[in-house]
């Protein structure tokens, strides 16, 4: 326990050291490191917050499903059940006539047909609300199969915007995955290269550490530290830049959002956003340090 | 101490840096192992500091056969061997103490016991006043005499120098031999690798002669 408190001591000194000898390198390091990683940050964060900021309608596809007026209440419960184990089908909702009726009367602005009560020429229905995960040709499927079914008469389909527009952000979707995948590869390659750098730099203090008996855990941990700190700094960086785009961004969307929401000030702050950037941040540094000073020191023997 | 059972060394393009070499040292013996440039001295040195494997035979130092060590065993045997060399090879962003005090803590020492270490190989090597100096500031000589203190600050039981006076004049090269001959006194076994006529004559020590390779005289007294 002992000589792991010593051995690790030394090595955070050593990395000190070597940071201060190379500070603006390490800052600047620091800085672009932190500005790559904001990018999956904020993309993650605009997904986020859209979500719980778009109306539920614009991501939730509706359908209204009307029944033959013949159809028995066992076929109609049938037909409601085998909907409802749907996973695609977030809810089922049976309308009766005499409230459909109702309720066109009242949007209408007809005022009450009492006189239509009697002789309802309406249907009964199940309106279907989708899943918010459901794909377009998911839904799609499911309304050929009911126009097919003999219990239902016709239907009308609410596709939401996500569903109308789902090309546009399947691509923009893959677009952010593929930005955030370069922007993390960056973050690894950019640290891979440092570190190798530095060893290769220091290649005549490792070959006297080897021959001073210094194994090669001991030559690497200083590297790994500075990974380390390289990694928390960028990740709070990072993490800076996200509530200042966020904090830009709420000001210039302020009254769209008082608009959607009185009450909301700022476009919220999702913390899983910051949690896994600095998350990314540490890892990756790590990674990256861990991989170049393994290579680069399997090269000098 | 040391032991070379038939040991050859090939490097690639079949070159034969050393070929069939044969001898022991005894523990706390001293040596001078001779010859000129690119005889075969640093590949025999470099074998002994399991910086090299032996394409065939054994090495064998204190018991070990150092083929066998890899990894954290090599690394821990390294401890127990001192190294000075023709260059310095002093950390000149270290002072002189920190220099000296490299292998302490790679070994693992306590921070109480390395200044006394450091203190004893620093009056040993008569650099006391120069403990906190930058390694860049001295001269050539005071140069060697820290990468012999960091050689024997942890007291090893083999101290291997290559050509350790080759860049020093006659009367620093005496004053660097006078220091190993007391260090063999203290019980430490002593390897020179050196190419200088004049500082093999001037001791009573054994001699390894190497040409091309091959151990060509093993005795005492001039060649």
């Amino acid at each position: 326990m002992n000589r792991w408190l010593l051995d690790h001591s030394q090595a955070i000194k050593d990395a000190w050291k070597r940071t201060a000898d190379r500070l603006t390198q390490f800052m600047v390091l620091v800085c672009l490191l932190g500005i790559l990683l904001a990018i999956p940050g904020w993309l993650a964060q605009i997904w986020l917050s859209m979500s719980s900021l778009v109306p539920e309608e614009a991501v939730q596809s509706e359908a209204i499903v009307f029944l033959n007026k013949e159809l028995d209440v066992e076929a109609r419960i049938e037909l409601e059940r085998v909907l409802a184990e749907m996973e695609e089908i977030e809810q089922v909702i049976f309308v009766p006539k005499t409230i459909a009726l109702r309720e066109l009367s009242a949007q209408d602005g007809l005022g009450p047909i009492t006189e239509l009560q009697a002789n309802n020429p309406l249907p009964d229905a199940l309106r279907l609300k989708f899943s918010i995960r459901a794909l377009k040709v998911i839904e799609d499927n499911i309304l050929t199969t009911l126009l097919a079914d003999k219990r239902v008469l016709s239907l009308r389909y609410y596709p939401s915007t996500r569903v109308r527009y789902a090309s546009l952000v399947e691509k923009l979707g893959l677009l952010g995955i593929g930005l955030s995948g370069l922007a993390v590869l960056g973050v690894l390659m950019a640290v891979f290269l440092v570190a190798a750098a530095d060893v290769v730099d220091d290649q005549r203090r490792i070959e006297l550490y080897t021959l001073l008996g210094a194994s090669k855990r001991f030559i690497r941990r200083p590297y790994l530290y500075r990974a380390i700190w390289l990694g928390i700094l960028s990740g709070f960086i990072a993490c800076l830049v996200i509530t200042s785009l966020n904090e830009l961004f709420s000001n210039l969307l302020n009254s769209n959002l008082k608009a959607l929401d009185p009450s909301l000030e700022y476009l919220p702050v999702d913390d899983r956003t910051l949690i896994g950037v600095a998350i990314v941040a540490l890892l990756a540094s790590w990674i990256g340090a861990e991989r170049a000073v393994s290579q680069r020191l399997k090269a000098l023997d | 101490m040391i032991e070379f059972e038939g040991v050859a060394k090939m490097y690639e393009g079949h070159r034969e840096a050393l070929s069939d070499v044969n001898f022991r040292l005894a523990p706390g013996e001293m040596a001078f192992l001779t010859g000129q440039s690119g005889a075969g001295k640093s590949t025999l040195l470099r074998l002994i500091l399991g910086l090299e494997k032996s394409s065939s035979g054994i090495v064998r130092v204190a018991g070990s056969d150092l083929s066998t060590l890899s990894g954290e065993k090599l690394a821990r045997y390294r401890r127990r061997v001192g190294v000075v060399f023709q260059d310095p090879n002093l950390e000149y962003d270290l002072s002189v103490y920190d220099n000296i005090a490299l292998p302490l803590r790679i070994s693992g020492f306590s921070e109480s016991e390395i200044p006394k270490r450091v203190k004893a190989a620093l009056s040993r090597v008569d650099l006391s006043d120069q403990a906190n100096a930058s390694p860049r500031f001295l001269s050539g000589g005071q140069q060697q005499r820290v990468g012999i203190a960091r050689a024997i600050v942890h007291r090893p039981a083999l101290l291997v120098a290559d050509e350790p006076t080759g860049n020093l004049d006659p009367e620093l090269s005496a004053r660097v031999m006078r220091m190993f001959t007391q260090f063999q006194q203290l019980g430490v076994t002593i390897l020179v690798a050196t190419h200088e006529r004049a500082v093999v004559d001037s001791l009573p020590f054994r001699r390894l002669v190497i040409e091309k390779g091959r151990l060509v005289s093993d005795g005492m007294g001039p060649r």
